[in-house]
């Protein structure tokens, strides 16, 4: 009797096992590349693709190059936004928000922002604090006024007033890391002691 | 003497074959900015999880599993992302604008990965070329998503 209710558990068991493998067919084997639109800039480039069997040029939005073996590649179409969505929404969805990039003025010889750059700063820990894993570089500059080392100095101060600034705003020191270039690294060249507002600065980059 | 001359030798050669592993941190081309799931990097042999903050090196290799995703941004502002069961390789990166050095080469490997071009694109579009199995892409500023079967 026992032996019964095994031998049928048994079947059942093995026939739940030999019904999962039904899937939908799989699509055939061939790579795809498809150009799309810059979400951010608005921008839509070029891309040319090159096998050693021979090479097309995806030039408008949603072009579909298919990649067979041992062919050469071809255009096949555009795809439309919801076939791009469920063939590649993981990825896109994956992407990390752009890299911004912000300048912050100080006075001249000192380690105060300019009126204008105090606003920005305030935009800037804005943005920040919106990001789910944000990275903060502050990078101080001098313009070369005064000796080397004074500058790179003066650079680091720069950068610190701006770390504190952030700081005070809520943001998580963890996230923001601090240099300096002292005069080195001019935003606009000039010659030696010579007075530029443009290059005495801090430069935050938000990743 | 000679003794010594050997010994001097053999601590210096170990020395230098420690040291390079101190200018990781400073040759950071980029660093994970997202990760989802089981999502990695390999450097060498060495296989670690990919957490978000990790800086990644030229010549790594991001991975995801069935679950996975990853987010990369790179140092020239390229941003990179991979869907589950998909590995791509950074190849080559340079971004030295002001010594005229620009390169990015990119290797997808296998599975779905989306591209968008940073600066390096912008100021050099033949320093950057991506790589499949089958096929190499050379770009003019733009966004591109590839499906890589598994050869």
């Amino acid at each position: 009797m026992s032996l019964i209710v095994v031998a049928v558990a048994m079947a059942v068991l093995a026939t739940s096992c030999v019904r999962k493998p039904v899937t939908a067919p799989q699509p055939p084997s061939s790579d795809l590349i498809v150009l799309l639109r810059d979400e951010d800039t608005g921008n839509l480039g070029r891309a040319s693709v090159s096998t050693r069997f021979g090479s097309v040029t995806l030039d408008s939005e949603r072009q579909v190059t298919r990649l067979h073996p041992n062919r050469p590649p071809i255009l096949s179409g555009v795809m439309s936004d919801t076939e791009v969505a469920e063939s590649f929404g993981d990825a896109l969805s994956a992407l990390p928000l752009p890299t911004l990039r912000f300048t912050l003025q100080f006075r001249f010889d000192s380690v105060e922002l300019t009126d204008e750059a105090r606003h920005l700063a305030l935009e800037i820990v804005d943005t920040v604090s919106k990001r789910p894993f944000p990275d903060v570089t502050v990078v101080g500059h001098a313009d070369t006024v005064g000796p080397r080392d004074t500058n790179f100095v003066l650079g680091m101060k720069r950068a610190d007033t701006v770390r504190a600034l952030f700081l005070s705003a809520g943001l998580d020191p963890n996230s923001i890391s601090v240099s300096s270039r002292g005069e080195t690294d001019l935003r606009i060249r000039t010659d030696d002691a010579t007075p530029e507002s443009r290059n005495r600065r801090v430069e935050v980059v938000i990743r | 003497m000679t003794k010594y001359k050997f010994w001097i030798g053999s601590v210096v050669l170990v020395l230098t074959c420690v040291s390079p592993a101190r200018a990781e941190d400073s040759a950071a081309i980029g660093s994970i900015r997202m990760s989802s799931g089981s999502a990695f990097l390999s450097r060498g042999d060495q296989t670690i999880a990919a957490r978000v903050g990790e800086p990644v090196l030229e010549a790594d290799t991001i991975k995801t599993g069935s679950d996975g995703r990853l987010g990369v941004t790179l140092h020239d502002d390229t941003r990179l992302a991979l869907g589950p069961d998909s590995e791509l390789r950074l190849e080559r990166f340079a971004f030295a604008p002001a010594d005229g050095r620009l390169r990015l080469v990119l290797k997808i490997v296998r599975g779905v990965a989306a591209y968008v071009s940073g600066q390096i694109a912008k100021l050099s579009p033949d320093s950057v070329r991506l790589e499949t199995p089958a096929a190499i892409v050379g770009v003019r500023g733009t966004t591109l998503v590839f499906r890589v079967e598994p050869e």
